[in-house]
């Protein structure tokens, strides 16, 4: 086991922009071969995308999109509108376990990779597509575009300031969610295959994985046909519950202020008499307006205008230490300067990882976000290259000779 | 048809979200899941809403009823002895255990996998924990806003440039809790199929602030790559992608590519204004942000939400509603789909809930049972399971400790 929990699982991985590589991510953390069969003449999204190093692009390999995402992966380069090269891709399928994609509804089987032709390559094949809006339904062939999945699945009219318009989540949060939900479902379908030898084809709408972690809010309808209101950073259940200002940072980076903040929940009396004190306002411990959480919530404007102006004077990091000690929960808003070197914790964990990288050199990369005792994971390698493992590929995984490597490079069907 | 993990016996030490969530969807597939709560108490899930007419009710809550379908409950005080040899009988001939317990309540109660692993050596146990089982934030108190806020991605949602004064804005429900389960959930199952497949039990130890650093999308690296700091006052670079008003409801207007641009204006009859340089590619689109909004703002203000989403998806431009859950529930994609189910429970009467995040061909996601009352299968379990006698279960039960 010394490769991790999946050594020896092979995936032809299919994927790309972020949902599906963010699911093949997690396979290749635990040590499953993962080969993205890519093409250059088109490209993964993400290898056009920033940030790059100074700025600017040096070719599809420079992208840390890319290179955060498909760590430890192997790049296979294949030109599809060549003979040679859908042999390739069925040859490689014979030699794994699983194969994935995220392309809308149709594309796979168009390629002649459908689920029925693969079954007849390998029979206890197993497929997982991470579609926007799955392979049945009348909106099956609809395009979906990362951030507009957010608004599409509910979450941007639950989430919003008080009285304000639908917001966003400030990212593409329906992404990631399906591509872990993707690899949980992998991994649960390689297990029912390890059991009864059976492979299956799994059909993933990422709309419909977002709303499976958005209960509170269709509940809410559902049990009493109302919508909810956008509440901001409150809490029904807590107060104060919110993100407050702190101290700029004390440097302006690249010419701009950077406003700092400190978020703090306080989730019970106790708590909010100790955060009193560590305000330097034991006095409102016990002040009616503010002793019970119900009069706090009734009282929640002052409540907070009180706490920022202690948060106003303090630095982010000193104000979350400040309620740490006195045992209330509270936290930088973290941004990625804040995590990448002034996050002790996150150094002494060993989360991030400096491997080398061809084109951008050795660049900080966030690592795996679990630990396993017995089968130790690590990202093995920095992402490939496009096409960098074309040849060895070839030649090692699938036993062709030379010659016919050489061939296949000649009609173009490798890139 | 059997669940892809029927078979698979899980206890669950678990509040709130993350690891109900993780045990959650091995249920769903058919894991057996024996949930440990707290006597009297029960998981603090009880005491957050939705409720029915809002009045808080512990049988009724909403987000319970969801995280916690297909499981038997238990109750226990692991703080005693006897129930924490109760526990240990569970996990004897159990394959998996998920908890959520903070780790000074862990070392309180005497919880470690070095100890569980005496009864059961093929354990796997997974424990997700706000800042993970070691360093200096260990033992740091958190809730969802703080483990939000601590993975760099709560700083990157807000009003944007024009309202620096507004603060950086929580994403609506448990996003932190969700996205530590379901990671613990593919982590878990690592482990499981390692040691089906010739290993040994072991620990997984998750860390829900780095399950959020790692779905940074591309934003973490302008750090290392650039030297930016990115955060909700960065201008978006490509534009349109914004919600905008419309008669009935919010849309979301995306075009990325150029080719969805122009099908756009087509789709809006060719305006003159569409003709200006300044709006002549993505890029400077982004620029001139200010002015093309107030022109798309008039016109995406004169029509409805559903015939511009199909007028769009038609010239294949992904725009998408701003669903309200009314829309949702009452899509025809959905239902189609199937995508909803209606669970009927003993408190709480027949809901609907949100369905299956993934359809598995070969080995069904279902149903089976709703939300178990506080310790409505104490006797089940201890009695059915353990073989403890009638007699033994009372005093228990007398002691406080079920």
């Amino acid at each position: 086991m010394a490769g991790g929990p999946l050594s020896g699982i092979r995936i032809a991985d299919f994927t790309w922009v972020w949902a599906g590589p963010y699911c093949t991510l997690q396979l290749a953390h635990m040590g499953a071969d993962v080969i993205r069969i890519e093409t250059a003449t088109r490209p993964c999204v993400t290898r056009m995308l920033p940030p790059w190093p100074g700025g600017k692009p040096a070719g599809l390999d420079s992208s840390g999109y890319y290179n955060q995402y498909n760590q430890g992966k192997r790049s296979l380069a294949l030109n599809f509108s060549q003979p040679g090269a859908l042999e390739v891709a069925r040859a490689l399928i014979a030699k794994s376990d699983v194969v994935t994609n995220n392309f809308a509804h149709g594309v796979m089987d168009r390629l002649g990779l459908g689920y029925e032709e693969l079954r007849k390559i390998k029979s206890d094949i197993i497929m997982i597509s991470l579609s926007g809006y799955g392979d049945t339904g009348p909106y099956r062939d609809y395009v979906a575009y990362g951030p507009a999945q957010v608004p599409l699945c509910g979450l941007s009219s639950l989430t919003g300031y008080i009285g304000g318009p639908p917001m966003h989540a400030g990212y593409s949060y329906a992404d990631p969610n399906a591509g872990v939900h993707g690899a949980f479902a992998v991994l649960a379908a390689l297990y029912h295959r390890e059991l009864t030898g059976e492979g299956q084809y799994m059909d993933m709408s990422q709309w419909e994985c977002a709303m499976a972690v958005l209960p509170e809010g269709i509940m809410e309808y559902t049990m009493n046909g109302t919508e909810p209101q956008r509440i901001g950073n409150r809490d029904p259940w807590m107060a104060p519950h919110g993100i407050f200002r702190c101290k700029d940072r004390a440097e302006k980076v690249l010419g701009f202020t950077i406003d700092q903040f400190v978020a703090v929940a306080v989730s019970d009396d106790a708590a909010w008499q100790r955060m009193a004190a560590a305000i330097g306002r034991p006095e409102l411990a016990h002040d009616p307006k503010f002793a019970a959480l119900a009069a706090r919530k009734s009282n929640e404007d002052e409540l907070e205008s009180i706490i920022e102006s202690w948060s106003i004077g303090q630095n982010a990091p000193q104000a979350a230490g400040i309620l740490q000690n006195a045992g209330v929960a509270a936290f930088v808003v973290a941004d990625n300067k804040y995590l990448s070197e002034e996050d002790q914790h996150l150094k002494d964990r060993g989360y991030f990882v400096n491997l080398p990288h061809p084109v951008v050199g050795t660049r900080q990369h966030c690592g795996i976000p679990w630990k396993m005792s017995a089968t130790p994971i690590a990202v093995r390698s920095a992402a490939p290259t496009l096409g960098q493992h074309t040849h060895e590929i070839l030649s090692q995984v699938l036993g062709l000779p030379e010659a016919e490597i050489a061939r296949l490079r000649e009609s173009g069907a490798l890139e | 048809m059997a669940g892809a993990l029927a078979g698979l016996k899980v206890v669950e030490i678990g509040e709130l979200v993350s690891a109900p969530y993780t045990a959650k969807l091995m249920a769903d597939l058919g894991a057996e899941v024996i949930k440990i709560e707290r006597p009297a108490i029960g998981d603090i899930a009880r005491r957050r809403g939705p409720f029915p007419g809002g009045r808080p009710d512990p049988e009724r809550s909403g987000l319970f009823l969801y995280l916690n379908a297909n499981k038997y409950g238990v109750t226990v005080d692991l703080a005693q002895a006897e129930g924490f040899e109760l526990l240990e009988q569970l996990i004897a001939r159990a394959d998996v255990l998920i908890h959520n317990l903070w780790p000074p309540d862990m070392d309180r109660i005497g919880l470690s996998f070095d100890r569980l692993a005496q009864r059961n050596p093929r354990l796997v146990m997974t424990s997700i924990t706000p800042f993970g089982l070691g360093g200096s934030h260990r033992d740091w108190r958190a809730e969802e806003l703080t483990i939000w806020s601590s993975g760099g991605v709560c700083v990157l949602n807000g009003a944007g440039p024009n309202h620096p004064e507004l603060p950086p804005l929580k994403t609506s429900g448990h996003p932190a809790g969700f996205q530590a389960g379901a990671h613990a959930a593919a982590a878990t199952m690592g482990a499981v199929l390692a040691r089906v497949r010739g290993g040994v039990g072991q620990h997984v130890d998750v860390s829900a602030q780095e399950t959020l650093v790692s779905q940074n999308e591309m934003v973490f690296e302008y750090w290392p790559y650039m030297g930016v700091i990115a955060n909700r006052l960065g201008r978006k670079p490509l534009q349109p992608l914004e919600a905008m008003e419309c008669r009935d409801g919010w849309i979301f207007i995306c075009c990325v590519e150029e080719h969805q641009w122009r099908s756009f204006v087509a789709l809006m009859g060719n305006p003159d204004w569409a003709n200006e340089e300044i709006f002549s590619d993505r890029l400077k689109r982004g620029e001139n942000w200010e002015a093309l909004e107030i022109f798309l703002r008039e016109w995406v203000g004169q029509q409805t939400v559903l015939d511009l989403y199909r007028k769009a998806q038609e010239r294949r431009v992904p725009f998408a509603p701003v669903s309200t859950m009314g829309d949702l529930l009452n899509s025809e994609h959905l239902k189609a789909r199937g995508f909803f189910v209606e669970i009927e429970h003993p408190a709480a009467g027949r809901l609907t809930y949100p369905g299956a995040p993934i359809k598995y061909g070969a080995a069904p996601w279902q149903i089976r049972m709703p939300a178990p009352l506080l310790g409505q299968h104490n006797l089940d379990i201890f009695s059915g399971r353990l073989g403890l006698s009638r007699g033994r279960i009372d005093q228990l039960r007398s002691k406080g400790v079920i």
